[in-house]
């Protein structure tokens, strides 16, 4: 059996890679947070994540690991499509009705791919405005920032997106560590709770800023 | 009681299917769900029409040949369930209920409600059994079970292979079925000798039936008559990834 | 006395515990090169069926196995729950190979064989040992030893168990047994099959012939030899707790085609079912007799008493068993507990909307041991008895009452299983051996493994070893016939058109069964029984209405085919009953009873096994009636008593 191309093989790909990216939305949001502290402290970190030598290897890490996560789903999910070929009249109801939450991942996961590359189109290779704080001009990032969470559509769109990644991961985050083979009666139920518990921070962490940015800048 | 019944009904795997409505008059509410299945079908008879076939058999909850998705739900409404078990008590008069078959590409429709589900039996064959032929063993008591592990082993083995985790979930897995297998031989002491193999060789047959993956909806839990539950799922996909790992192919 | 030549029992002589050994000495082997080239049929896949297909492959033959349902694993033996016995004596409470032999042959009413007997309970242990290695997770205390529990007519904890689902862990350890085999190629596998002949060439068994359930195609088979794994005919009274697809044709077309049946009027009447509650009722629900070890059975005192249970004061109950036998109280043999509950019912005690029910009451049980023990024990079946009725077991006493259940008799076989038909073995319920004329609780399981896993591959290669075997194919005339009759009766079947459907007719002759070869019996009501089956018989060729086609999927032609069987078998049944002027065990002749209404045996006359050959054609109907004398040399014949 050729674990790479198993259903169990390619969901802890795809398990793992989610992991990996859930962390990286953690320190993305603390790092974002920095909003709260001043634009000062927002440039400077943000300069100080470019100008390190070892982004170029974060950055190709980072994108192996959405792509490995995005790729193989898709993959997963054509397949699952496949299975059922005639649908159901009705749906589950009561007691053995999933949540919408748990079904949709794929869906959500689609939603948020397009955030991501929008996101990435706005921000990263968006206005490239300059400040200096004394030590040579950097990117004023943090003027994007607020030019952007002006805009009452993109900060709607920003806030829906978010939800979603919260629901993503309060599921995603969980999920993984059963994929991965992970369960256990006492522990399981706390990793679930952590995994929601998670979701929510980063959610929060991550739409407190063009709240912020919106309602008192 | 008096219901209104819309039920699949298709007359082989290459027909397209469709829905046939009926009115099943008088059912008494301690009635079970295929005891009124059987009042409607004698009135098709004896109207000179044939009757929806359905699989049943005990009419106990423990063989598993009951399938029928009731309004949406594998074996009806309860939860620790079949639909042999399930009783008109459940419904109200006046009632709508569909029924469809267990629907699954690795579960082709042999006729109205019955569906081919010999893909679980090749499942076992790769890999669901310990090698022991008859005359080897040792005194039963040479190997001593904890309890905890027992019991746990005996909750997997309830599986009655029904095929409603297939139904319920969105994906047509076939992961609880499969793993319910793989953690009762596993568990015990006796099952040690070939659990990579049987890992292994499991999950390949599953793959190969066409069954989709497993997403940790739960739904496959939540529909299961015997409630087999998710830590099976977890500990299958423990052992394939270790035994992918070690094997040596 | 009519004896037969082919009565044979070819049980060995000699010291009773040396019997089988010998006997395994003295029988011819097939050299393993040799095994390869014999094909074997397993018609069934229940726990005889399944072990013997799982043990023959193992061997090296070809093992062709057959089952009607989709899954091998969907077999009848799965819904046992109670357990199965072994003379183990892990308990060490006094049990031994020699009581296990004795309690079987004395529970069985003095109406088995004592070498098959005796047999059963030497392998015994070694079916544990066996099933425990396959992987079966029966039940276990803290240190890890298996747990045993006491269990109906037995005075020692000598039964193992998978909390309420004893069956179906064994059978799933059968079956995945077999499933390894089919992995191997060593057994091919055919679901959803029904055997509706058996072809005999020059005498022997030599193949048969199936309806694939799904195509309606007819099929041929040819073999070395057939093995009957089929199980019992309780579906003849319609409401029993047999699965819906149980049935008798494959036995019954054996027997038309010379194999004799034995005992057919022995039948087990449980004492634990859920009562009926309509005309609608489909079949019965079992729950298991390890119940009765903690509860208490009792109807009220006054007749027709209807307050609700709970209501009724202890001073106004009757727990009859305890009072008629008190050494043994709930825990007296199934025929035992049966007819007693009828006897109360009939004397206008019975409880619940209908009257014909007793108490199984676990309050006494509750307050001793508490809800969580109790539940712990007996939870699913609880459960199931709630989702059943839709009332709560640990609030209010279960109704019970008696129901077809399990019967003793079957094809006759001889000491190595083979039936008078050469190369047809006949295993498990199929079978009439060794249960004599009552079966104790969790025997069942111990009979279909013993002859699956540890009798018939050693008999079997004594006949394929002892025996010429020419080679033929399913191109021989006999097949050729053989698919031609098949096809003809179920054209009949679709040509009658008449108005009736086939559970109209089996509804009225399993009321015919059960109010006259029920759990109790007299002349009078036994010819009236064949009567009136003989009527409905004719009715039911000239007024049968069978929709649809026989080239797919139909379950009323399976049906139908099934009933015309038990329409001739309730008769054989009947007439068995009728010629044994006695009573028995699960045979309970009211003209024959002691003055406390105990059953009164005539050893002098009776002490035989009534093998019944068919002597008849097609529908014409005769039979004759033959017997095997039984010897007693170990246990002595007394009048069982459990005071």
């Amino acid at each position: 059996m050729n674990f790479w191309k198993s259903t169990i093989g390619q969901k802890q790909l795809v398990g793992l890679a989610g992991l990996a990216l859930a962390g990286f939305v953690l320190t993305h949001m603390l790092g974002n947070l920095l909003i709260l502290v001043g634009p000062r402290a927002y440039n400077e970190y943000s300069h100080a994540l470019v100008s390190n030598p070892l982004i170029y290897a974060a950055e190709v890490g980072l994108l192996v690991f959405f792509l490995g996560h995005v790729i193989v789903a898709m993959t997963l999910q054509k397949r699952n499509w496949k299975s059922r070929e005639v649908k159901y009249a009705v749906s589950a109801s009561g007691d053995k009705a999933t949540s919408p939450a748990k079904k949709s991942l794929w869906a959500q996961g689609m939603i948020i791919l397009i955030f991501v590359v929008l996101h990435l189109i706005t921000m990263k290779y968006g206005e490239y405005y300059t400040v200096n704080y004394g030590q040579g001009e950097i990117r004023d990032l943090h003027r994007l920032v607020v030019d952007v969470f002006h805009q009452p559509g993109y900060v709607i769109w920003y806030v829906i997106c978010l939800v979603l990644l919260g629901i993503h991961l309060s599921h995603g985050v969980a999920s993984s560590f059963q994929t991965l083979g992970f369960n256990h009666p006492k522990y399981t139920p706390k990793i679930k709770l952590g995994s929601c518990l998670f979701a929510a921070v980063v959610t929060a962490g991550f739409v407190v800023q063009p709240i912020y940015v919106y309602f008192l800048m | 009681m008096n219901l209104n019944l819309k039920i699949w009904r298709q007359k082989n795997s290459q027909d397209k299917g469709q829905f046939m409505e009926f009115h099943a008059k008088d059912i008494s509410e301690d009635m079970s769900f295929l005891e009124m299945m059987d009042v409607v079908n004698e009135q098709l008879i004896k109207d000179g029409k044939e009757p929806v076939e359905f699989d049943h058999d005990c009419r106990e909850g423990i063989c598993g040949a009951c399938s029928m998705v009731i309004n949406g739900n594998p074996h009806g409404p309860d939860k620790a369930t079949t639909t042999c078990q399930l009783h008109m008590r459940r419904f109200k008069d006046g009632d709508s209920i569909v029924i469809e078959p267990f629907r699954a590409k690795a579960f082709p429709v042999i006729r109205d409600l019955v569906v081919d589900r010999s893909a679980f039996d090749r499942i076992i064959e790769a890999g669901g059994f310990i090698s022991a032929s008859t005359g080897n063993a040792q005194d039963a008591n040479c190997l001593p079970i904890a309890k905890d592990h027992a019991d746990r082993a005996f909750s997997a083995a309830t599986c009655i292979g029904c095929g409603a985790c297939v139904a319920a979930c969105k994906n047509a897995s076939a992961s609880l079925f499969v793993s319910a297998k793989i953690a009762h031989l596993g568990l015990l002491p006796q099952g040690q000798a070939e659990r990579e193999r049987r890992a292994l060789r499991m999950v390949a047959a599953m793959d190969e039936s066409g069954f989709g993956g497993c997403t940790n909806t739960g739904a496959c839990s939540a529909a299961c008559p015997k409630e087999i539950g998710q830590e099976n799922i977890a500990m299958m996909n423990r052992d394939f990834m270790r035994s992918s790992a070690k094997n040596r192919d | 006395m009519a004896s037969h030549e082919k009565l044979k029992s070819n049980a060995p002589s000699g010291p009773i515990e040396d019997r089988w050994q010998k006997h395994q000495f003295d029988m011819k082997l097939v050299n393993p090169a040799n095994k390869r080239k014999h094909t074997v049929i397993v018609v069934g896949t229940g726990l005889a069926g399944a072990s013997a297909a799982a043990s023959l492959a193992e061997l090296g033959y070809h093992v062709k196995s057959f089952c009607i349902s989709d899954s091998p694993r969907r077999a009848h033996s799965i819904a046992a729950q109670g357990g199965i016995n072994a003379a183990k004596n892990y308990q060490n409470d006094g049990d031994s190979v020699y009581r296990l032999f004795y309690d079987t042959v004395k529970g069985g009413d003095f109406r088995s064989r004592e070498s098959n007997v005796y047999r059963l309970a030497q392998i015994s242990p070694a079916i544990i040992d066996h099933c425990v290695a396959l992987g079966v997770p029966f039940a276990r205390e803290y240190g890890g030893m298996l747990d045993n529990r006491s269990f109906g007519g037995a005075q020692v904890s000598r039964t193992f168990y998978a909390r309420g689902q004893t069956g179906q862990q064994l059978l799933l350890g059968a079956y995945s047994a077999m499933m390894r085999q089919v992995d191997k190629k060593s057994v091919e596998m055919f679901p959803r099959r029904e055997m509706l002949d058996l072809v005999t060439v020059d005498g022997k068994a030599r193949g048969i012939t199936v309806r694939n359930l799904i195509t309606g195609e007819i099929e041929s088979h040819a073999a070395d030899a057939v093995l009957l794994c089929t199980g019992g005919y309780g579906n003849v009274y319609f409401l029993s707790t047999n699965a819906m697809n149980s049935n008798a044709t494959a036995a019954w077309r054996c027997h038309k085609k010379g194999a004799f049946f034995a005992n057919p009027c022995f039948t087990q009447i449980h004492p634990t079912c859920i009562p009926r509650s309509g005309s609608y009722q489909s079949k019965l629900t079992l729950m298991s007799e390890s119940l009765r070890n903690d509860g208490r059975v009792w109807v009220p005192k006054n007749k027709g008493d209807r307050r609700p249970p709970n209501e009724i004061p202890e001073s106004e109950r009757d727990y009859y068993l305890e009072r008629i036998y008190p050494s043994f109280g709930n825990l007296v043999p199934r025929d035992v507990a049966s007819r007693q509950a009828k006897f109360r019912v009939d004397e206008q005690r019975g409880v619940g909307p209908t009257g014909e029910a007793v108490y199984l009451d676990f309050s006494d049980a509750i307050k001793r041991l508490g809800e969580d023990q109790v539940s712990e024990k007996y939870g699913n079946l609880f459960q199931m008895y709630e989702k059943i009725t839709g009332e709560n077991p640990y609030k209010v006493p279960m109704r019970i009452y008696p129901a077809v259940h399990y019967t003793m008799g079957g094809l006759w076989v001889d000491y190595n299983l083979q039936s008078t038909i050469p190369g047809l073995h006949v295993l498990g319920e199929a079978n009439f051996s060794d249960h004599g004329a009552n079966r104790l609780g969790a025997s069942a399981l111990m009979q279909g493994l013993a002859d699956g896993y540890f009798i018939i591959p050693y008999t079997l290669g004594n006949y394929l070893g002892s025996n010429k075997i020419e080679k033929i194919t399913e191109d021989h005339e006999a097949f050729k016939a053989s698919r031609e009759e098949a096809k003809k009766r179920l054209d009949q079947f679709f040509s009658i058109q008449g108005k009736k459907t086939v559970d109209d007719f089996h509804k009225e002759l399993g009321a015919i069964m059960w109010h006259y070869v029920g759990m109790s019996r007299n002349a009078e009501g036994l010819k009236k029984a064949i009567e009136e089956i003989g009527k409905l018989r004719k009715e039911f060729w000239e007024d049968l209405k069978i929709p649809g086609e026989a080239n797919y999927k139909n379950s009323e032609i399976e049906k139908a085919g099934r009933v015309a069987d038990f329409l001739e078998l309730g008769e054989l049944m009947a007439r068995d009953a009728l010629e044994r002027q006695e009573s028995c065990g699960g045979h309970f002749r009211e003209e024959y009873q002691t003055p406390e209404n105990e059953a009164l045996r005539k050893d002098e006359e009776f002490s035989h096994v009534a093998a019944w050959e068919f002597s008849g054609k097609d529908h014409d109907l005769k039979w004759s009636r033959f017997e095997e004398p039984l010897d007693f040399e170990y246990v002595k014949l007394t009048q069982r008593s459990y005071k």
